[in-house]
């Protein structure tokens, strides 16, 4: 239940991760998958992330361009459009009440049961 | 330069993707498997050649291919998925076939051959391929064509032993015996 739960939650942050990774500059697809897997407990394969990435891309929320390596073939870096700005502002907002929400609910049913014992 | 075995990891591992793939559309499948191509060179690039252990590990890390073609059909509009192409397995039509035709068991040896060979292809595609029926069909006329072989043979043996008793020269010892 917990597990399912927490596939959801990861499901739907995810992509704001992503988007929230690239705010410092650009990034290219291995880079940003090995921060994301720093991040412990984000990320389950990391080759799911290539079909974000590409979505995040039609949907206008970041760029990509090619660019040379000093070592090896040329890499495919990602970097923040604007709109992908003004999303992830969004819903850094929109994650910081749904976060209290939860943490307040947690923390009062707790409460409660101590009460109620 | 890199181990042959570790590059057959990285190889199996590419085309079981690209045969994952094959329900994407074209754009997506070539941007999808040059990715995880790309991020495979990449991952192998701090790996010493031959090290079996950190490229599986890199493989494991990256999920399977079902996986993460499970997400790009996640990602996908659902009316750009295509329908797996379901083709029936060759194998298993030419199991059939060759066990109608026969051809004095030798078509029948060559249907179970094919039939079995196209049960294991099935089995492996993971539902892109069809065609368990006809190959089992093939199968079991496989079997009864060779089982047809041997009564032949069985009649054969029979009839030339029954016709070599009675117009071969050794008489049966009962027939003279009426006679006098």
């Amino acid at each position: 239940m917990t597990r399912n739960a927490l596939t959801q939650l990861r499901r739907g942050t995810l992509e704001y991760c992503v988007l929230a990774l690239l705010r410092h500059g650009r990034q290219y697809g291995f880079e940003l998958i090995r921060t994301l897997s720093e991040s412990d407990g984000l990320l389950v394969s990391e080759g799911t992330i290539y079909p974000l990435l590409s979505r995040l891309r039609r949907d206008d929320l970041v760029t990509t361009s090619w660019q040379e390596s000093e070592a090896g073939p040329p890499r495919r870096y990602y970097q923040l459009t604007s709109a992908g700005e003004r999303a992830l502002a969004d819903f850094s907002d929109e994650w910081a009440r749904f976060r209290d929400a939860v943490d307040e609910l947690l923390t009062h049913g707790e409460g409660d049961e101590q009460r109620a014992h | 330069m890199n181990n042959v075995h570790t590059d057959r990891l990285v190889e199996d591992y590419l085309m079981r993707l690209d045969a994952a793939a094959s329900v994407l559309p074209t754009a997506r499948r070539d941007e999808l498997t040059s990715e995880i191509g790309d991020h495979l060179q990449e991952g192998l690039r701090e790996i010493e050649p031959g090290d079996e252990a950190a490229v599986r590990n890199l493989l494991e890390r990256l999920g399977s291919p079902e996986e993460i073609v499970n997400a790009a059909v996640d990602a996908t509009p659902s009316g750009q998925i295509l329908a797996p192409a379901r083709a029936a397995n060759g194998y298993a039509i030419a199991s059939v076939l060759l066990g109608v035709l026969w051809i004095l068991g030798i078509g029948s040896v060559f249907a179970l051959i094919f039939g079995y060979r196209a049960r294991r292809e099935i089995k492996n595609s993971a539902g892109n391929q069809t065609g368990w029926g006809l190959a089992t069909a093939g199968i079991v006329l496989g079997w009864i064509g060779i089982a047809m072989v041997f009564l032949v043979l069985l009649g054969a043996v029979t009839l030339i032993a029954n016709s070599g008793g009675s117009g071969g020269t050794p008489v049966p010892i009962h027939t003279p015996q009426p006679n006098p």
